[in-house]
């Protein structure tokens, strides 16, 4: 009898895994996204430009996702270092040093996969690693769980931005057209 | 874990009172239906072997009942007392059976073929009472069915209970002749959820003996995973979906086990899943690894975590999952349980290198066939490199929207102020007609993005508590249980993630989220 040592986490993860997509699917959780994302732009300094308006949008994903996943983790620690405490407290498996310059030479995703090594695909993971925040240096099955939720949250943040984008626009016009009736009148 | 955690909490708030032994009772079982369960047997009950010498004690106990059949009525009252001891504080009738029929479930071991129990005989005995008590028992999620007393209704949830129980708890009690009970039930069960009960009580009509040994295993395994699923906000129909294949499985297993309960088990087991897990939501699978892991542990046969190796592969083929079931006869017991075991398949290397590599190849290709779901217009692709191609191309423009949406909101957000202002008294008529979507705001306060029916009185009372500094979980919570449009599934999740384990977690996050967004200050 042979044993792979995977502990049984990995039932625990498997059961995440076919979670992840019913996580943020659900209404729920968009509705808390779409509070936080609220909150968050109110507190922006208005006229503070596209960017902080991005951050806001991301650091409220990323609260929605309670941190329980490892991009997550990345982006609220990115915007706020004393309180990484915190975050190990509550996710656990957050690295330290993570700010430390990585090496910029293509290094190779640890426990490298030999079967999904073909060049080609080592490259794409190496990509994918760099576009999921804070992925870079994860194996290919954490990284791939990784991109799940990431795309997951990805889809459900562009909902609600649009939805707010267009209510807002929507709102405007009307108060608009309200103010130029109420002008037409006077 | 953090989903045991919510289930605990929901048993907490959606009313149903434990008696505060349950806690205590159970020594160290980490799983609330486990405990109590534990609790029931009289005895605190640590693991599966403690359960069976506190099975083997109920048997040797005499039953002092009179009526007719003694099975019948042993059985009937173990579930009453399962349920009693948790409703005890809620229905009177129930303490009035409890203390009518003391302690006789001393047949639930002995007869086990016998399991064709008049459950009517028993169920005229004690009238509002066995039944009732008995909806508690599968959790929260039946609680709201509780409040209506009577025989029907008791009925109706005793074959409900039996149905899931035989599912969760044991065979034993799914054997409570779901025929006879569905019988009675079906011609009153008054909601939904009874009926997709009563659905799987008939399936269980048949039931041979050797439940007592499903009974011990799946006890323990079931109804952990039960509780999870029970704590993730569970609906009626993936419970029945799970119930059925649980009692597939049990069916199968009972039906084959006429003597080999050993390898006859876990190979049917093994084919049961295999067949079921492909049609059933993907929680059932852990149900199924975990049941399957328990029935072999307190058994001592096999190493359970033997069945634990072949459950990734479960979903994937049938056919080499079954050989390597009756691979699995052949080879010796013993082994670590938190180890995953992988069965070398026919025609294929043995060595300890191949099969480590085999078992990471598989779950990245889990992994990407999860991800190929996820990601549209990945489905023609075939080969790892294309469909990543295609993963990295939708994240890029995904990234894309997000930053140019960013952009539209930042020209936006000086007039969100007015927005707020206008949108209070238009809300109304705007989330009616004008709008093709509900007002932001509303949308937030109540649940009703998705109905496109907000009601007036919700969106005001939520609208003007929005506009405030910070929105209440009160009035979300409100606002939640007055939308008819939403599942009480959608219920539970949202107050379980913000207000149970989260509380703490959610104003600290949100305190180091506010002060990535610019602030000076920093809230504390």
């Amino acid at each position: 009898m042979i044993s792979a040592s995977s502990s049984s986490a990995s039932s625990s993860r498997k059961k995440k895994m076919k979670q992840a997509e019913s996580k943020w699917r659900t209404a729920a959780q968009e509705r808390i996204y779409r509070r936080r994302l609220l909150e968050a732009l109110r507190a922006t300094a208005s006229g503070a430009g596209p960017r902080a308006v991005k951050e806001a949008a991301d650091s409220a994903l990323a609260l929605t996702a309670r941190g329980q996943s490892q991009w997550s983790r990345a982006i609220l620690l990115g915007r706020c270092r004393p309180r990484r405490k915190l975050l190990l407290k509550a996710g656990g498996k957050v690295r330290r040093g993570r700010r430390r310059p990585r090496p910029a030479a293509p290094v190779p995703v640890a426990a490298a996969a030999p079967a999904p090594a073909g060049k080609k695909v080592r490259d794409r993971l190496r990509v994918l690693g760099r576009l999921v925040p804070g992925c870079r240096q994860l194996s290919a099955p954490n990284l791939l769980e990784e991109a799940a939720d990431y795309v997951a949250a990805l889809e459900m943040q562009v909902k609600a931005m649009r939805a707010l984008a267009d209510a807002l626009s929507a709102a405007s016009l009307n108060a608009a057209a309200a103010g130029e009736a109420e002008s037409n009148v006077v | 874990m953090e989903k045991e955690g919510f289930w605990g909490l929901q048993w907490q708030s959606s009313g149903a009172k434990l008696p505060p032994e349950l806690n205590s009772g159970s020594a160290a079982s980490d799983q609330l239906p486990q405990c109590f369960l534990n609790l029931n047997w009289k005895q605190p009950m640590a693991h599966d072997a403690d359960f069976e010498s506190a099975l083997s004690s109920l048997v040797s106990s005499p039953c002092s009942n009179p009526p007719a059949s003694a099975d019948g009525n042993g059985i009937g009252e173990l579930i009453g007392r399962l349920g009693g001891i948790c409703n005890s504080n809620d229905i009177s009738p129930s303490s009035r059976y409890r203390s009518a029929d003391a302690s006789c479930y001393s047949t639930l071991l002995n007869s086990p073929p016998k399991l064709n129990l008049s459950v009517m005989d028993h169920r005229q005995q004690g009238r509002g009472g066995p039944p009732m008590p008995v909806n508690r028992v599968p959790g929260p999620h039946i609680g709201p069915f509780s409040a209506e007393p009577g025989f029907e209704d008791g009925a109706a949830r005793l074959s409900c209970f039996a149905g899931r129980s035989s599912g969760s708890f044991a065979g034993q009690f799914g054997f409570l002749e779901p025929g006879n009970l569905s019988q009675a039930s079906r011609s009153q069960s008054p909601k939904g959820g009874f009926g997709s009960c009563v659905g799987v009580g008939q399936s269980r009509s048949e039931r041979p003996a050797h439940l007592e040994m499903e009974m011990r295993s799946k006890i323990g395994g079931s109804s952990t995973p039960e509780a999870t699923e029970l704590g993730n906000g569970p609906e009626e129909s993936s419970l029945s979906d799970r119930m059925t294949a649980d009692a597939s499985t049990l069916r199968a297993i009972t039906d084959n086990n006429s003597g080999k309960w050993k390898t006859a088990a876990k190979r049917k087991g093994r084919e049961a899943p295999l067949s079921s897990s492909a049609t059933n939501p993907p929680a059932n699978m852990t149900e199924e690894e975990n049941s399957d892991a328990k029935r072999c542990k307190p058994a001592d046969r096999n190493g359970g975590a033997k069945n634990a190796a072949v459950k990734p592969k479960t979903e994937q083929n049938g056919d080499p999952a079954h050989r390597e079931g009756k691979d699995n006869d052949h080879k010796p017991p013993e082994s670590p349980k938190d180890y995953i075991h992988v069965r070398a398949r026919r025609g294929q290397a043995t060595d300890a290198h191949s099969l480590a590599e085999r078992v990471r190849r598989e779950k990245i290709s889990k992994r990407m066939k999860f991800l190929q779901d996820l990601v549209p217009g990945c489905n023609k692709v075939t080969g790892k490199a294309v469909m990543l191609d295609e993963i990295i191309n939708y994240v890029q423009s995904l990234q894309r929207q997000v930053e140019f949406l960013s952009m539209k909101l930042a020209t936006l957000n000086p007039q969100m102020d007015v927005s707020m202002e206008n949108l209070l008294p238009k809300d109304m008529y705007q989330s009616r007609g004008l709008m093709p979507q509900p007002v932001y705001p509303a949308e937030i306060g109540t649940v009703l993005s998705y109905a496109h029916q907000p009601q007036t009185v919700a969106l005001q009372s939520i609208v003007t508590s929005s506009l405030e500094a910070q929105f209440s979980l009160n009035s979300l919570q409100s606002s939640l249980q007055q939308s008819q449009s939403m599942q009480h599934a959608t219920t539970d999740a949202y107050t379980d993630a913000p207000s149970q384990l989260g509380g703490l977690w959610e104003d600290d996050l949100q305190s180091v989220a506010q002060t990535g967004f610019g602030q000076n200050h920093e809230p504390t």
